[in-house]
């Protein structure tokens, strides 16, 4: 059986300048080199620690390593500009083939029809006695659609469009990539943490160094959850939400959990995290001090400060940890608040108790505005659509001929799944016998 | 109580019962050997089947009911279960040789998964993360993509070997290769996508690079670098070959090696 896959026509124009870059610019070659550099780029980026401090690189690597790393970028790769320029040649790339790939389309129709009889011996048909007729409802019963090509030969065709699937497949890639590029350009990231009644405008952005990412209205938080399955890691959170305007007006209101964002005028709000947030009220030596978490005091001589908050110790209560400096050593003593003996203790001989605890969750809120997303997902529908016909359809060609002895040949030709076709051909010609 | 490890259990036997009726049937060439293989094949999936199914009922019971998808445990089963289950659908193209080469990889994963000291094999919790019709979605994709390509990289392997009756001739090779790598590529293309748009609704960002994002497109590339070179470069022979080992490799390094050479948000390891 010839299965044929005729590639776009080889162009004869005039080998000018522009004509020869063009035709490189479109070449598979090209296409293929970039997209290889794409992959040993991401190679690189997967294994080099990406986005670290200056002291996080100099513990893992030498000191001329990270002069290098940071020469080229590496600590960002795929932010670099290097990588930006191999997208943008491939995305080049992938135009110019897919412009060259449809002109190539056009010309496909009036194409002469092959040898039959050849074909038929060469093994890729059959020869039968029945009538035009009962071939041509045979093949119509089929769905092949029939064109006439000759007096004596006919061409009954299906899933031409099969041809289509690469220009939809190439198209889609551009499109994803044209998605991203309008997320860079016009979109924002950044991380809200809120306590229960509190509100805010902006979100911190994750990028150092960078302003506040102002929302374009005023986000609070009603109220937080979490539940905890039996072995205490979360099972769910989630936050109750007020989106407020200028005014103070209460424009929207929903409930965001993980994989349950809430979206109000293209920004959208993403349950990422949850932590606590108390102030602890100790009695240092009679003196009543309030401390945040992870701020330092002083008792006596003695610094300390609160490491960890648990809300139940066993089956004690509420109690955090204290780290404090015994001379050179740090060391960490447990108060349980509920607890009698354990909420008094004596630290660098300064008598500390825990008297309260107070606060509680804060919410963390991932914000993001991007308007590349609907593009990016449209490119992905493409893509998926233009996979399936490439590959899960495929295109048929039947030629039929009437020859002067009233015998009538019968060959076929398909772009892809030779067997299945060789199969189709052969219950064909036993319905035809 | 039969709990699902015990039917793991003998559906693991049973793919090492699978093993052994191949190697007895290159040695004997008996046409009912291989018949026996098949059903085996068939019986070994249908418990394996079961037990993953039971597994998930058990994780109602336990007050955590998900789908069994969501640990390094979890998805060695699984892995090996999308093998047979490609086994069983490509059966009409494939050869003995080949489906003892899954059947080899099946069995290995599943004693890894039961043996190992390093595998948590309890029922776990599962994180607010994870808890997304996505996850099933992009799971099953994803794995059988994995699957196909093994198809694919075992051509590639027998390719080098001589024919000797057992093993199919270079262009039937070529050809179940191509076969795979199509239906490998167009499922991991919607396992990148699913998992994309899940990321989107997790984490508000549809890609961010993390290893096992980059690494699964660099085996994209790899897959799509080969379907290239064969239509447009008239790869074929030995390179072929070569190419689909190497973009196995990537799988490989992509499933298990980003777990335990790189960190990141897809890591099974706590
Ligand atoms: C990530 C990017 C790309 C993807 C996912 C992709 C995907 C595909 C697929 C699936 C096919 C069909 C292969 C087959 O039927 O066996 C194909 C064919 C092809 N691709 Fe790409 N491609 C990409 C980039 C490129 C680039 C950059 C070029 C050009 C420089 C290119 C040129 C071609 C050509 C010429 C064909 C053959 C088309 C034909 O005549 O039927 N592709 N591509």
């Amino acid at each position: 059986m010839t299965a044929t896959r005729s590639s776009s026509g080889k162009e004869t124009e005039p080998a000018s300048r522009v004509a020869s870059f063009s035709r490189s610019l479109a070449s598979v070659r090209l296409g293929i080199v970039v997209l290889g550099l794409i992959a040993a780029t991401s190679i690189v980026g997967s294994v080099i620690k990406q986005g670290g401090t200056e002291e996080e690189y100099l513990s893992l690597y030498s000191e001329k390593a990270y002069h290098f790393v940071k020469l080229f970028g590496l600590d960002d790769t795929y932010h670099s500009p290097w990588f930006y320029f191999l997208l943008a040649l491939f995305a080049l790339n992938l135009i110019a083939c897919t412009v060259r790939r449809i002109r190539g389309l056009g010309g496909k129709g009036a194409k002469a029809a092959p040898d039959v009889k050849a074909l038929v011996a060469a093994g890729s048909g059959f020869t039968t006695t029945r009538t035009p007729g009962e071939v041509s409802r045979r093949l119509a019963a089929s769905s092949y659609r029939k064109k006439q090509l000759s007096e004596t030969t006919a061409l009954y065709e299906k899933g031409s469009f099969s041809r289509y699937g690469v220009v939809v497949i190439h198209a889609s890639v551009l499109v994803v990539l044209l998605g991203g590029l309008i997320g860079l350009a016009a979109g924002d990231r950044g991380f809200i943490a809120l306590r229960v009644g509190e509100t805010a405008e902006a979100a911190v952005s994750r990028a150092r160094a960078r302003a506040p990412v102002p929302l374009g209205f005023t986000v609070r938080c009603k109220d937080f959850n979490v539940t905890f399955y039996p072995g205490g890691q979360p099972k769910e959170y989630a936050s109750d939400i007020e989106i407020l305007d200028g005014t103070g007006k209460v424009v929207k209101a929903g409930r965001i959990k993980v994989n349950e964002p809430l979206s109000y005028n293209g920004v959208r709000l993403y349950q990422s995290s949850y932590g606590t947030s108390n102030s602890y009220t100790f009695r240092v030596d009679g003196k009543e001090v309030v401390l945040a978490e992870q701020e330092v005091v002083k008792a006596g001589r003695t610094p300390f400060m609160v490491v960890r908050y648990a809300p139940q110790v066993h089956d004690f209560g509420p109690g955090v940890m204290v780290a404090y400096m015994d001379g050179e050593e740090p060391k960490t003593l447990w108060f349980l608040k509920d607890v009698e003996r354990m909420r008094t203790r004596v630290i660098g001989g300064s008598r500390i108790s825990l008297e309260g605890i107070a606060g509680g969750y804060y919410t963390g809120l991932e914000m993001s505005r991007d308007p590349g997303v609907p593009v990016v997902l449209a490119g992905f529908g493409l893509m998926l659509a233009g996979l399936y016909i490439n590959f899960f359809t495929f295109h048929r060609r039947i030629y039929v001929m009437s020859d002067d002895a009233g015998g009538i040949h019968v060959a076929g030709m398909a772009s892809r799944n030779r067997e299945g076709f060789l199969e189709e051909m052969d219950r064909l010609s036993k319905d035809l016998a | 109580m039969i709990t699902h490890d015990t039917i793991l259990g003998i559906s693991t036997i049973l793919y090492l019962a699978l093993f052994f009726l191949y190697i007895v049937y290159f040695a004997a060439r008996r046409k009912g050997i291989l018949r026996t293989a098949w059903y085996c094949l068939l019986v070994t999936f249908a418990l394996q089947t079961a037990g993953i199914g039971l597994r998930w009922v058990e994780s109602y019971r336990l007050g955590m009911g998900h789908a069994p998808l969501s640990n390094y445990y979890e998805s060695l089963i699984f892995f090996s279960w999308a093998i047979s289950l490609i086994m069983i659908v490509m059966r009409k193209r494939l050869y003995p040789v080949i489906t003892f080469t899954g059947a080899a990889a099946s069995l290995a994963l599943m004693a890894y998964a039961s043996l190992s000291p390093g595998v948590e094999r309890g029922i776990q919790p599962l994180i607010p993360a994870l808890q997304s019709n996505w996850l099933h979605v992009h799971v099953i994709t994803c794995f059988l993509a994995y699957s196909a390509f093994l198809v694919s990289f075992a051509c590639g392997g027998l390719y080098f070997f001589e024919s000797r009756g057992i093993v199919p001739p270079g262009q039937t090779l070529e050809d179940i290769n191509y076969r795979s790598i199509i239906i490998g590529f167009s499922m991991l293309t919607s396992g990148i996508l699913t998992g994309a748009v899940w990321a989107h609704y997790a984490w508000g960002s549809y890609w961010s690079w993390d290893p096992k994002e980059t690494w699964s497109l660099i085996t994209w590339i790899v897959y799509a670098l080969i379907l290239h070179l064969r239509f447009t470069g008239g790869l074929r022979g030995r390179r072929t070959a070569l190419l689909s080992i190497i973009g196995f490799a990537s799988v490989v390094m992509t499933y298990f090696g980003v777990n335990f050479f790189l960190a990141g948000l897809h890591s099974y390891a706590t």
